[in-house]
């Protein structure tokens, strides 16, 4: 039983070598989102980077402790707009646990509808933009972002809002399904299974593409375990891990789908694997429209909850988020811990950008799909 | 209504008290698949060995701060998982120890989890906490020239965000 | 290659907006709609709003509204507000509703502030609508009944 040393890149060394630039591919940056990479370049290559996050730090946990449980719900879903329900049933599901409320079948098939065309409308956002603009490819986040509205339009539909929920609270989702939902849906899936094919001659086949991301940044399997990685990250690196099917929550115990992995670990294969996991989520949604119960939606969930602590995780679009919900017999948390996908990949960055070239460097990072909003909370 | 089994719960639990007599304090299983454990906070590395090398638990999901103001303590969680073990791939092992509120200092598990690096960063920043062996401990969320207190102590209020 | 050229000739999805706009769900979370004959004034909407932008105000008009003896009205900053509906959805006299309203915007700050009389004119610019809450369409609603606390003057 040993302890081990640091990997390489992780901790940077504060002096630098007299032929290294130090970078700052800073936050007003197109290729960087709200956050900041200090990077050491020697020449053409990296030699270490630096992530300096907090730019969008508004302290989330600290103000969950002010505001009571439904309150909470728009603040904890704001970190990743994008992929709103995720977090919001996320934080939902350990207060149902503290509670005792059980959701009954039908208000989990609906948030599993719900979830995933969140997951596809984030996996369209994150083509767009971190696969798409990150590499130069303006077609993509075009067309990518002209079907990601289609979904939104349908949410919108059913929520009431285009992007901000806010639409599972303690006890079940808000609303039912509305009228003309379960035809317009699946309409839309008919029509975005042939769009698939068109990304993949587009992008995914393009040769550009292919000669840009293939080798580049490859996370072997052992370090992506040592690392602590999650979601689409771990899971093109080869490890088959996916809180849906190891902790099963809402409707996906019943639902049949598969769990896409790639064995090369690469930045190739973490666009693949977003494509693939598109692919399972049409075919969850196609089986739960036609699995869906009858019955009510909700149950009523008190206002106050019970003293002690629950850990809630679901599998978000860009990892696994795992909740700390701890309750004093108030209608306030004590504490909200958040562990989010964003946060637990960063690590993977300094990991991966060592002896690369400098425009390699976005390919790696937007690969990772990292959102520095919800990182940084 | 069957009871649900717990015995891959109850032998961690045993495997832990087997070879920690003496440094695990408390131990509780809150649901199945979720085990709390308290433990003595100078042992925190040797805990940390035994749980990776014997266990399975290869990784962190994160490590928290609950500051505990009554009981004039700074609680440290380290949340723990497994990808490797597929028997425990299901579990979260949580993992507690109780800091002084004064002189919040625990060596660091780093070394033996990597994934700890971004949360022990960030746990010293809002609470205070002392990772002794931390190799970069720096802030990391808050602004670079911030020189006050840790922020998510209890008795530290900011007075836009309205009465608890 | 041959995929990007074949769209030059697909036609455009441009809406040119104040001309043409969108049509809007049943449901739609824009502004809120106040009826003020069945208002209580209990503060439940005030207690939970996530951004604090409700408070009751005291409204000095010539109606009697035998409900609500002290005359209490939420008064709304929609500077803050997420729209979110939660006031809406736990309202126990149903006394709030969504609106497909949303063009919001002001000049001067202060104009945000809408007294709860503003609140009660329906929007005139928007055709019929129907709201989902009091479930005219046959959707099925969910009731809550949160536990009404009392606001001792």
């Amino acid at each position: 039983m040993t302890t081990e040393p640091p990997s390489p890149g992780i901790s940077i060394s504060k002096t630098a070598e007299p032929s290294t630039l130090d970078v700052s591919v800073g936050p007003q940056h197109p290729g960087s989102g709200h956050c900041r990479i200090l990077i050491r370049v020697d020449g053409d290559y990296i030699v270490s980077a630096d992530p300096d996050i907090g730019y969008v730090h508004r302290g989330c946990e600290k103000i969950a402790e002010y505001r009571n449980y439904v309150s909470n719900i728009p603040h904890l879903e704001r970190p990743n707009i994008a992929d709103a329900i995720h977090l919001n049933w996320g934080y939902v599901l350990p207060i149902e646990e503290l509670q005792g409320v059980v959701v009954p079948p039908r208000g989990k098939y609906i948030s599993t509808i719900a979830a995933e065309m969140n997951r596809i409308m984030s996996h369209l956002y994150g083509l767009a933009i971190m696969q798409g603009v990150f590499s130069g490819h303006t077609t993509i986040f075009m067309w990518a972002f002209g079907d990601r509205d289609l979904f939104i339009e349908l949410a919108e539909m059913l929520t009431g809002a285009r992007l901000t929920y806010s639409f599972l609270v303690p006890g079940g989702p808000r609303r039912d399904l509305p009228f003309g939902f379960e035809d317009r849906l699946s309409r839309l899936l008919d029509y975005f299974e042939k769009r698939l094919v068109e990304y993949d001659r587009i992008f995914f086949s393009n040769p550009s593409v292919i000669a840009r991301a293939k080798g580049i940044g490859v996370l072997k399997r052992e370090d992506a375990k040592k690392l602590g990685v999650v979601g689409p990250v771990l899971r093109a690196s080869g490890v088959k891990y996916d809180v849906r099917k190891v902790e099963p929550y809402g409707a996906y115990a019943d639902l049949e789908f598969d769990i896409p992995t790639f064995e090369e670990g690469d930045s190739y294969s973490r666009y693949l694997i977003r494509f693939e996991e598109m692919k399972q989520s049409v075919r969850i949604i196609r089986q739960a429209l036609e699995k869906i119960p009858k019955g009510p939606i909700a149950r009523k969930a008190p206002l106050v909850a019970p003293e002690g602590e629950a850990t809630g995780r679901v599998e978000s679009s860009r990892g696994e988020i795992t909740y700390l919900v701890m309750g004093d017999n108030s209608d306030k948390p004590s504490r909200v811990k958040i562990m989010n996908g964003s946060f637990r990949n960063l690590i993977a960055l300094p990991f991966l950008v060592r002896n690369v070239h400098v425009a390699d460097m976005p390919i790696i990072y937007g690969s990772l799909d990292y959102w520095p909003v919800e990182a940084d909370r | 209504m069957s009871q649900v089994s717990l015995s891959r719960e109850e032998a961690i639990i045993g495997q832990l008290k087997a070879r920690f007599p003496e440094a695990i304090e408390e131990t509780k299983i809150d649901r199945a698949r979720r085990v709390t454990i308290h433990f003595e906070k100078d042992h925190v590395q040797e805990i940390a060995m035994f749980m990776r090398d014997e266990l399975g638990f290869d990784h962190v999901k994160g490590v928290a701060g609950v500051d505990l103001p009554t009981q004039k303590k700074i609680e440290v969680l380290y949340f723990a998982g497994s990808y490797s073990n597929a028997e425990v791939q299901d579990f979260i092992v949580i993992l507690k120890a109780q800091l002084p509120r004064d002189n919040p200092i625990i060596a660091s598990v780093v070394s033996v989890w990597e994934s700890a690096h971004f949360h022990e960063r960030e746990t010293f920043e809002m609470f205070g906490v002392k990772f002794e062996g931390h190799p970069d401990l720096r802030k990391l969320l808050t602004l670079d020239n911030w020189e006050g207190p840790p922020p998510m102590l209890k008795d530290i209020k900011f007075p836009e965000m309205g009465q608890r | 290659m041959y995929e990007g050229i074949k769209h030059i000739f697909k036609h455009t999805f441009t809406m040119k907006y104040p001309y043409q706009k969108v049509l809007l769900p049943k449901g739609f979370r824009g502004r809120h709609l106040l009826y003020m004959d069945k208002c209580t004034g209990c503060g439940i909407c005030a207690w939970i709003c996530p951004e604090r932008c409700i408070s009751m105000v005291p409204v000095t008009d010539n109606k009697e509204y035998p409900q609500n003896p002290e005359k209490r009205f939420p008064q709304y900053w929609y500077a803050r507000c997420c729209f979110c509906h939660f006031c809406t959805e736990y309202c126990p006299t149903g006394a709030l509703d969504y609106t497909p309203d949303y063009e919001l915007a002001e000049y001067d700050r202060e104009l945000l502030l809408w007294s709860p009389e503003r609140l009660s004119r329906p929007p005139t610019n928007i055709g019929e609508y129907q709201s989902v809450f009091h479930g005219k369409d046959g959707n099925q609603g969910v009731t809550f009944e949160p536990v009404i606390k009392q606001k001792s003057k």
